[in-house]
C-alpha cells in the first residue's frame, strides 16, 4: 500500500485547495478535533492529494480480483444478495421451530440457531432454575431436541448457523438428525459460529467449558472431522463481534481477528492439514457499530490485508483461500433502552456500513434487542429493513459504491495501518494464543472500553436519549416484557428428565468412556466421539461435563 | 477521584448471577471503584447463588454489587433472601444492567437499595455504592469500639 | 463481646473468621488486643507461601493443591494478596475467581487481600491474619503474594515452606528469579510444563541452585495447573518440608516470630536513622560521605547512635 501524497498534474488544484482552506479557516471559527473510535483524526476534506487512485490495482484491485478490496467476488449483490441471516432462539425446540417454519415461508435462504445461555454455560436444561431458561435462546441438550427444532427444515439444501462453541455439540446433534433423515453429511452447509475459542476466553467467558489448550486441541479436532466427514461446513468462524462489544476499538477487533486466524491456520499447518484445504473453509464473523465510515474503511481493509496474508505469510495458493468472507450483525451496543423506537434508525445505518463494507450475510438487530429476545413485530422489522436497503434505495446495483472516494480511500488506508500495527503487537506477543493467555488482549480492549465509556460520560460521544436530547418517558411506554411460557418449559425439562430415565445407561457410559479415552489420547478425533456420543443420546451437560475433566477447567483471568 | 474517607477502604463485591455472560458494563463499574479508593472482589459471570453468599461471607464486604441483563435479575430477591439467611443483612445491594420497568418495583421490595440503567453516571454510582457501604459499616464499627473499650 | 467472637472462631464459624481478619485488618488497639487473646490457640497449622510473577498460573496451582489437600481431609484457609493501586488506594481483587473449584466448600475458606499502599505493615497484618486462621482451626493456610517486590518476599517469608512459582517464557533468562526470591525458595515449581520451553526454564533453575545455595534440598518440580499434573508431586514435596512434631511445631512458630520480629525491627531502624536529627548522626554521615570512616563502621555507630 501507497500512502505518500501524489503529485498529479492537475493545474490550478493546490491553489484552489489552499482557497479553500483558508476560506474554510476564516468562517468555522473554533473547529472540533473529530477522531473516530478507531483514533483516527478525521479532517473536514479529502481531495486527489490524499488518495488519487495511482496504486487501483495494487490497493484495490477489480472485484474478485486480489486483493479483492473492491469485494470477493466479481459479481457481489448484484448477482446475488447477501444472505439475511437472522438469529433465532428462544424457548422450547418447539418455540424456535414455529418461528423457523415463519422466516422460511417468507423465504429465507438459511437460519441460525442461538441456544439458551444454559448451554453456552456447558450444562443442561435440568440444572438450572427454569426461570432463567430460554430467555435469550433455545434449549437444545439432545438430538431429539434438534429434530423437534429442525421439523419440517430440508436440511440438504438450507444453510444453518449454529451458535456453538466448543465441543460443537449443535452441530453433533444436527449430523444425528441428518442420519436419522437420509440425508448425507456431505448435503449440509452451514458455519460453526461460535468456534472461535480464543474470542470467548478475551471477550464472552465462554471458557468456563474447557481449558485454553484443551479448546485448542478440540477446535483442531472438528476442523479435521469436518472437512473429511461434512466438507461444505465452515467449521471455523473467527468472531471480532466479542471484543468489539466489549470495547476494543474497530481496528483492534481486525487486528485481533486477523491474529487469529493466523494462529488458526497454523495451528492446522502444525497438524499437518494443507493450508488451502483448511483455508477455504475460513469464515469471520464481525459487528457492524455506528461509526459509518469507519466500518466500511475496516471491512475493506481487513479485506485486503487478510489476502495478503493469506498468499504471502500463510503461503495459500487458492485464490478461495485468498477471499474474506464475513458475516456480520449491526452491533447491539449501540442500541439504547431509552427511546427504543429510534434503534430502527440506529440498525438501519449500521447496516447500510456492512451492505457498503460488502458482507457475505448479515443478521439486524431488532429495536428491542436491548431488552428481551426479539417479538414477532420487531424481528419483522429488522428483516424489512433489510430488504427496504436492497429494494428501495438500490444498495445492490453497484458493487463497492464507496471506492474511490477520497475520504474512504484515504480512510481504508489509515485503518489499514491501525490495523497493522495491532497484528505487529500481537507478533511480538509470540501470536494470538500466547497473547490471550498472558492477558495482554485483555488489557488492551479494557483500556478502550474505559475510554470509550469517558468519552460518553463525558458527552464528548453524543447518544441521543441518553446523554442529549433526553425525554421524560412514561412508565407505560413498553409493553409488559414478554417471556417463554414457564410451565411449558418445565413440561420441557420434565420430557428431557424422563428421556435421560428412559435411555440405556449402559450405551451411555460407553460412548462417554470412549470420549474421554480419545481426550486422553494424543492422536485420536476428539470431535468424532463427541458426535458419535450424540447419535448415543448422550446430552450436551454430559459430554461438556465429560471434557471439562478430562481436559481440565477453564479459567479466567482477573481484571488487569 | 480520591479514596473514600472510610477506613478499610469499603469492600465491594461486583458479581454476575445467571446465565447471561456478558460483563464489560461490570468491568467498567469495578475500575471506577477501584479509581475511587475501594477494593473490588470481582468474579466472572455465572457465580450460583450460593456462592456469592459464601464470598460475601469470607471477604467480609460492605455492598454487593449485581451487573444483570436478560432475566438474571429475577434471581436478585432469592440472592437476597439467601443472605439475610446467613446473616449478612447488612450489606448493601445494588442492581446495575438492563431492568425492564415493570419488574423494577419487585426488586426494590425485596431489598435492592437501586437499579443503574445504561445511562448512569460514574458519579452516581460511586456516589451511591460509598453510601451503602458507610451504612454497612455500622455494625463492624460497634464491634471495634467494643473490643477496644 | 470478644469473648462470643473467639469461641464462634474457635468452633470454625466462618463468619466469626471473616470478621476477626477485618479486625486484624484495621490495625490499632482492637487488633492487638484480639491478637493476643488468640495466639495461644495458634500453632497447629502448616503454613505455605506461594509467590512468583504474574502470569506464570500460581492461582490455578493453589487450587489444585487445594483440591489434593482437600482429597486427604484437611481443611484449609487462603489469603491471596493483591497490591492496591498507589493513586487511588483502591484495589481491583481477582485472585480467588481462579480458585472456583471450591466455590462451595465449607472447608476452603478464601480471604483477598489488598496491599493497601502499606506493603511495610503489611507483613505485621498478615502475621495476625494468618495467626487467626491458624486459630480458627484450619489444617493449612496458604499465603499468595505476587514477587515482584521484597516487601512482597517479606509475607510469605512467614509460611513454615516458600513455594516459588515459574513458567516457562520467550526470553533467554529466567526473568522470574529476583534477588531474594530463590533464596527464600524451599520448593521451585516450572508451571505450564506443556509449553516447549519449560525444559530449558527447569534446567535453568536447577543450575542456578547449584551456584547459590549450598546444602540445599531444594526440587525443581514440572506442573500443568490446568491438567493437574504434578499436584501429587508438588503435595509430597511441601509436606515433607512440614516438620510435624510438637517440637518443630514450636520451632516453626518461633522462627516465624523471630523473622517478623527481624524485619519490624529493620523498619525501626530504618525510620529511626532517617528521621534522626542531631550533631552526631550528621558529623558521622558527613565522615562516611567523606571516606573518613568505612561504611561497617559507620553503621555500627549509627546503631548505638539512636538505640
Amino acid at each position: 500500500m501507497t500512502n505518500e501524497a501524489v503529485q498529479l498534474p492537475l493545474p490550478g488544484l493546490d491553489q484552489a485547495n489552499r482557497q479553500w482552506g483558508y476560506d474554510y479557516g476564516r468562517q468555522i471559527g473554533k473547529d472540533r478535533v473529530v477522531k473516530n473510535r478507531s483514533g483516527i483524526e478525521i479532517r473536514p476534506l479529502y481531495t486527489p492529494r490524499d488518495w488519487a487512485g495511482e496504486s487501483y490495482l495494487e490497493d484495490l484491485g477489480f472485484p474478485g480480483q486480489y486483493p479483492f478490496t473492491r469485494g470477493i467476488y466479481a459479481t457481489m449483490y448484484r448477482g446475488r444478495t447477501w444472505t439475511q441471516r437472522q438469529l433465532i432462539g428462544l424457548g422450547t425446540p418447539e418455540d424456535y421451530n414455529q418461528r423457523v417454519r415463519r422466516i422460511l415461508e417468507a423465504g429465507a435462504t438459511a437460519i441460525s440457531l442461538i441456544p439458551c445461555n444454559s448451554g453456552f454455560r456447558g450444562i443442561d436444561c435440568d440444572e438450572v432454575d427454569p426461570i432463567l431458561l430460554g430467555t435469550c435462546g433455545t434449549v437444545v441438550n439432545t438430538t431429539e431436541h434438534m429434530d423437534v427444532a429442525l421439523a419440517g427444515v430440508p436440511l440438504g439444501t438450507i444453510s444453518t448457523a449454529m451458535n456453538d462453541p466448543s465441543p460443537f455439540t449443535l452441530l453433533a446433534f444436527t449430523l444425528g438428525v441428518a442420519k436419522r433423515r437420509g440425508v448425507p453429511w456431505t448435503s449440509i452447509t452451514g458455519t460453526s459460529n461460535q468456534s472461535d475459542y480464543l474470542s470467548h476466553f478475551i471477550a464472552n467467558h465462554m471458557f468456563y467449558r474447557l481449558s485454553l489448550p484443551g479448546s485448542r486441541r478440540v477446535l483442531l479436532d472438528h476442523i479435521e472431522f469436518c472437512r473429511k466427514n461434512v466438507p461444505n461446513w465452515n467449521p471455523v468462524s473467527i468472531v471480532g463481534q466479542h471484543m468489539q462489544q466489549a470495547g476494543a476499538t474497530p481496528a483492534e477487533t481486525m487486528g485481533f481477528t486477523l491474529s487469529t486466524a493466523m494462529q488458526y491456520a497454523q495451528d492446522c499447518v502444525e497438524r499437518g492439514m494443507d493450508i488451502d484445504f483448511v483455508l477455504r473453509r475460513f469464515t469471520f464473523f464481525f459487528d457492524i457499530s455506528i461509526s459509518f465510515f469507519e466500518e466500511v474503511a475496516k471491512f475493506r481493509a481487513g479485506r485486503r490485508i487478510w489476502a495478503r496474508l493469506a498468499r504471502e505469510r500463510l503461503g495459500a495458493k487458492d485464490p478461495s483461500s485468498w477471499r474474506f468472507k464475513f458475516h456480520a450483525q449491526t452491533s447491539g451496543v449501540d442500541l439504547t433502552e431509552q427511546q427504543p423506537l429510534n434503534n430502527i434508525a440506529r440498525v438501519a445505518v449500521q447496516a447500510m456500513a456492512g451492505i457498503m463494507g460488502g458482507l457475505q450475510s448479515m443478521h439486524t438487530d431488532a429495536y428491542d434487542e436491548a431488552i428481551a429476545t426479539p417479538t414477532e413485530e420487531t424481528a419483522r422489522i429488522a428483516i424489512a429493513t433489510q430488504n427496504i436497503l436492497r429494494e428501495e434505495a438500490h444498495l445492490c446495483d453497484v458493487i463497492d459504491p464507496l471506492g474511490g472516494s477520497y475520504f474512504v480511500e484515504t480512510l481504508t488506508n489509515q485503518m489499514e495501518a491501525e490495523i497493522e500495527e495491532v497484528i505487529a503487537k500481537i507478533d511480538n506477543a509470540g501470536g494470538m494464543y500466547k497473547a490471550a493467555d498472558a492477558g495482554l488482549v485483555q488489557t488492551m480492549i479494557g483500556q478502550s472500553a474505559l475510554a470509550f465509556q469517558e468519552r460518553i460520560e463525558s458527552a464528548d460521544q453524543k447518544v441521543v436519549g441518553v446523554n442529549c436530547y433526553q425525554i421524560d418517558e412514561p412508565a407505560d411506554r413498553r409493553k409488559p416484557t414478554e417471556r417463554p411460557d414457564i410451565e411449558r418449559m418445565k413440561e420441557h425439562v420434565a420430557r428431557f428428565k424422563a428421556y435421560k430415565d428412559g435411555r440405556s445407561q449402559a450405551d451411555v457410559d460407553r460412548a462417554l468412556d470412549t470420549l474421554a479415552r480419545a481426550a486422553n489420547s494424543r492422536h485420536e478425533n476428539i470431535y468424532e466421539r463427541v458426535v458419535l456420543a450424540a447419535e448415543s443420546g448422550v446430552t450436551h451437560g454430559e459430554i461438556v461435563s465429560c471434557l471439562r475433566k478430562e481436559l481440565g477447567f477453564g479459567h479466567p483471568l482477573a481484571l488487569a | 477521584m480520591r479514596a473514600r474517607t472510610l477506613f478499610p477502604p469499603p469492600r465491594v463485591l461486583v458479581t454476575k448471577i445467571g446465565l447471561d455472560g456478558h460483563d464489560r458494563g461490570s468491568r467498567i463499574v469495578a475500575a471506577y471503584l477501584r479509581d475511587a479508593g475501594m477494593e473490588v472482589i470481582y468474579t466472572p459471570p455465572w457465580q450460583t447463588i450460593s456462592h456469592v453468599v459464601k464470598l460475601a461471607l469470607e471477604e467480609d464486604v460492605d455492598v454487593i454489587g449485581v451487573s444483570s441483563l436478560a432475566t438474571d435479575h429475577l434471581i436478585v430477591p432469592d440472592l437476597l433472601a439467601q443472605l439475610r439467611k446467613a446473616g449478612l443483612g447488612h450489606i448493601g445491594l445494588l442492581v446495575g444492567g438492563i431492568v425492564p420497568e415493570d419488574e423494577r418495583a419487585a426488586l426494590l421490595q425485596a431489598g435492592v437499595s437501586a437499579i443503574f440503567g445504561p445511562g448512569s453516571s460514574r458519579q452516581q454510582i460511586v456516589d451511591h455504592v460509598a453510601a451503602l457501604a458507610a451504612k454497612a459499616r455500622e455494625v463492624l464499627n460497634s464491634h471495634l469500639w467494643e473490643i477496644a473499650r | 463481646m470478644l469473648e462470643t467472637l473467639v469461641d464462634r472462631l474457635m468452633h470454625a464459624d466462618a463468619s466469626a473468621l471473616a470478621r476477626c481478619i477485618t479486625l486484624m485488618e484495621c490495625g490499632g488497639p482492637s487488633a492487638e488486643i484480639l491478637h493476643r487473646r488468640i495466639t495461644p490457640l495458634t500453632g497447629r497449622a502448616a503454613i505455605i507461601g506461594f509467590t512468583g510473577p504474574p502470569g506464570v498460573g500460581k492461582s490455578t496451582l493453589i487450587d489444585g493443591y487445594i483440591g489434593a489437600l482437600r482429597a486427604r481431609g484437611h481443611t484449609v484457609a487462603v489469603a491471596a494478596v493483591d497490591p492496591s493501586s498507589p493513586i487511588s488506594g483502591g484495589a481491583i481483587l481477582g485472585d480467588r475467581v481462579r480458585m472456583q473449584r471450591h466455590t462451595d466448600d465449607p472447608g476452603v475458606f478464601i480471604r483477598s487481600v489488598a496491599s493497601r499502599g502499606h506493603l511495610g505493615g503489611l507483613s505485621e497484618s498478615m502475621h495476625r491474619i494468618v495467626d487467626v486462621m491458624d486459630a480458627a482451626g484450619r489444617d493449612f493456610v496458604i499465603v499468595e503474594t505476587v514477587g515482584i517486590g521484597q516487601s512482597e518476599i517479606e509475607i510469605v517469608e512467614i509460611a513454615d515452606v516458600c513455594v516459588v512459582v515459574n513458567a516457562p517464557n520467550s526470553g533467554d533468562d529466567v526473568q522470574a528469579i529476583k534477588a531474594g526470591v530463590l533464596e527464600i525458595a524451599d520448593v521451585l515449581v516450572v508451571n505450564k510444563a506443556d509449553l516447549p520451553l519449560a525444559d530449558r526454564t527447569a534446567r535453568q533453575l536447577r543450575s542456578m541452585l547449584k551456584l547459590r545455595r549450598e546444602n540445599q534440598d531444594v526440587p525443581v518440580i514440572e506442573t500443568v495447573a490446568t491438567r493437574e499434573t504434578g499436584i501429587d508431586r508438588l503435595e509430597c514435596a511441601i509436606e515433607s518440608r512440614i516438620g510435624r512434631s510438637a517440637d518443630e511445631k514450636v520451632l516453626r512458630r518461633t522462627r516465624r516470630m523471630r523473622r517478623l520480629i527481624a524485619q519490624l525491627a529493620g523498619r525501626m531502624v530504618r525510620d529511626l536513622v532517617l528521621d534522626s536529627a542531631g550533631a552526631e548522626m550528621d558529623a558521622l554521615v558527613k565522615a562516611a560521605s567523606a571516606g573518613e570512616v568505612d561504611l561497617a563502621a559507620a553503621v555500627r555507630r549509627a546503631l548505638k547512635t539512636v538505640l
